[in-house]
């Protein structure tokens, strides 16, 4: 039964539920009382339904310990945001507490910490945005347009290499070239920019570049992979068309690739500003220390040091579920835009 | 079979790509602007490329340094004194060969039943007469958008006594949307008949889907094994957070302990405490040395699996 295409399964449920009177359409001068329909259409519902789930009994079975999963794993914490709006305690039922609304909002709200966060969380992204977005289209339209293929697929291999490390084998990678007596300062006092090794960890006000560089560096060559198979998307006629109107390599890279890659860039930038207060969590954890605190505790990290680290729960599910809307409400503002702007969104 | 094919499809794969990239060259002759601008990318790109892997050949050069000549540093490709003392003071080590173990355990565990259970539910959300189907797939692409975040599932864990054990690290993992996704766009372009056959021959759906599906899937079934691995080899923040006790503690958060300063510099004491011939290891050559020893399994499968997650991240990208 279940090979019948769906026209025949539709017949034969017809079939089985007494044939003429499923016809919901009434033809033109037909004259059928009303109640009698509804009440067969109920009937011829129920049965219905009752024959899907007979027939798929095997595939709800496996579906319903998959059901209980998400209910548990990914639906249960949605409801525990609630914590957010009460003052929650360990051991007590969040339903048994006592409801406060935004005390927790308003108690972040007006902190000395909030404006710190959100200005490391704001530079740090805006810095991602500003740097990191260009650097993979620009990675990729060089690698594009390397004749060696050899050579070409080795600057692939090399580039993707960092993605697939954790953030602590990159920290390490970090400590080691940037600390004090790292390369980067030996390289720096060899040429003789600076006399004495600068401690680019251990201060605050370098810990923005350092971030930004390191976020760069892991990331390029993976996010550069979805813009180099936009490119060879691009029609290979307009390649041709543009060389026979006198394009130059800078010209058929402005005027035929960039136009062609356009809808990945606009929809990867709704992607990017959507995410403006994810600005990193792991690399932060790792890479900052107590003395540059000032300049890298971002929403996340604020929240996990409050909820985990002293226990505030209700304050940090507070902070989390703040970003969290903020950054739906980016999302839903930024596809907008560019559906307007651009013609291209994300769904 | 399947294998053929795949491996098959890949070949193509690299053909179609030569094929294209020889046509694109040539028919109008190159301007001296354009020589030039060939000449300028390539150097560009040879520093990219060095940029890119200079620092961990640095690092594998500072593990094979001796630790007190190391700390005056300089050094940049080559170690300067070359000694062999971090990793024999590294395999020696108990604890760090346990979080090795487990960390080996957590890859194998999490990959298996992570790809398994969510390849069944790539399956169930593609059976297209089936009547849960858009059900289950928004039930899971919702959580994409919206999750109760950290301390929520912090306290969830908490209360269903994963702390402390060793399935935190794979039950949370089991089913993910974003897998799921990939899994049965993949899944959908297979032929529907072959399925529909084996259930008129009265082969159950779980048959079906480990006698028929995974066999004619591999591809697809071994990029997202490949992603997943690498995800579980690398986490270490639930580690962090949901062993405080240590127990199960795998390499990446042994490493992380070597990062913070004072906890390096107490491990490298304790270590000369125990081995008095390692008298020369330093927090700086100890780091380098577990940074390699993380960093070397990854390295090792990278070529086998390079294939498998290009395909991967573009895959379900393009219909045809």
């Amino acid at each position: 039964m279940a090979s019948l295409s769906l026209k025949q399964k539709l017949r034969l449920i017809k079939s089985d539920t007494g044939g003429d009177s499923m016809n919901i359409m009434p033809e033109k001068g037909e004259v059928v009382p009303k109640s009698n329909i509804s009440s067969e259409k109920k009937m011829a519902g129920v049965k219905r339904i009752k024959n899907t789930f007979l027939r798929e009994k095997q595939l709800w079975l496996i579906c319903i310990p998959i059901i209980l999963w998400v209910l548990l794993f990914a639906y249960y914490p949605m409801y525990g945001l609630i914590m957010a709006f009460i003052d929650y305690e360990p051991g007590r039922a969040i339903l048994d507490s006592d409801w406060v609304g935004f005390k927790h909002f308003i108690e972040f709200f007006q902190s000395p910490d909030f404006w710190m966060v959100l200005r490391n969380t704001l530079v740090i992204s805006g810095l991602g945005i500003v740097f990191g977005f260009p650097a993979p289209i620009l990675l990729a339209l060089l690698l594009h347009e390397l004749k060696y293929t050899r050579f070409k697929k080795f600057v692939q291999t090399v580039s993707y290499l960092p993605h697939f490390m954790s953030w602590v084998v990159v920290a390490s990678i970090v400590f080691v070239t940037l600390g004090n007596e790292g390369v980067f300062n030996q390289f720096l006092m060899s040429i003789g920019i600076i006399d004495r090794p600068v401690s680019f960890l251990g201060e605050g006000k370098y810990f923005w570049g350092v971030i930004t560089g390191a976020d760069i560096w892991k990331g390029i060559g993976w996010s550069s992979i979805i813009y180099l198979s936009a490119i060879a998307g691009v029609d290979s006629q307009l390649y041709e068309a543009g060389k026979m109107d006198g394009l130059g390599r800078f010209g058929l890279i402005w005027h035929v690739i960039i136009p062609g890659i356009r809808p990945t860039i606009v929809i990867l930038m709704i992607l990017g500003i959507s995410g403006i207060l994810n600005a990193g969590f792991e690399q932060q954890l790792l890479i900052g220390n107590v003395q540059t605190r000032e300049y890298w505790e971002v929403f996340d990290t604020y929240s996990y040091r409050y909820g985990i680290q002293l226990g505030n729960y209700s304050y940090a599910t507070a902070v989390g579920l703040f970003k969290s809307i903020i950054g739906l409400i980016l999302l839903v503002g930024a596809n907008k835009f560019c559906k307007k702007f651009f013609d291209t969104s994300v769904y | 079979m399947a294998q053929i094919n795949s491996v098959k499809s890949f070949l193509i794969l690299q053909c179609t790509k030569k094929a294209g990239e020889s046509v694109k060259q040539g028919f109008i002759k190159e301007s001296v602007g354009s020589k030039i601008f060939d000449k300028v990318n390539l150097v560009l790109m040879i520093g990219f490329a060095s940029i890119m892997l200079f620092p961990f050949l640095n690092i594998i050069a500072l593990s094979l340094n001796d630790g007190v000549d190391a700390a005056r540093g300089g050094i940049y490709l080559w170690p300067r004194e070359f000694s062999l003392d971090s990793y024999k003071v590294l395999f020696q080590n108990e604890d760090l060969l346990k979080g090795f173990g487990i960390s080996i355990l957590r890859v194998v565990v999490g990959t298996v039943t992570g790809v398994l259970c969510t390849g069944l539910l790539a399956y169930i959300v593609s059976v297209k007469h089936f009547s849960g189907r858009k059900f289950m797939r928004l039930l899971f692409v919702f959580t994409m958008f919206f999750s109760g975040g950290l301390i929520p599932t912090y306290l969830l864990f908490m209360k269903l006594g994963l702390s402390n054990t060793f399935t935190v690290y794979w039950l949370p993992a089991l089913f993910s949307p974003f897998f799921m996704l990939l899994m049965a766009s993949y899944i959908q372009n297979l032929p529907d008949s072959i399925f529909e056959s084996a259930r008129m021959d009265g082969c159950s759906e779980l048959r079906i889907y480990f006698q028929i599906l995974i066999p004619m899937s591999i591809p697809v079934f071994a990029a997202i094994a490949v992603f997943s691995a690498v995800g579980h080899w690398n986490s270490w923040f639930d580690v962090l957070i949901y062993n405080p006790s240590g127990e199960w503690d795998t390499l990446q958060v042994y490493l992380r302990r070597l990062l913070l300063e004072v906890e390096a510099i107490q491990q490298v004491q304790d270590l000369q405490l125990a081995y008095s011939k390692y008298r020369n290891i330093s927090p700086i050559t100890l780091r380098a040395a577990t940074t390699v020893l993380v960093t070397l399994p990854i390295i090792f499968v990278y070529p086998f699996a390079q294939k498998y997650f290009v395909g991967g991240i573009t895959l379900g990208s393009v219909k045809e």
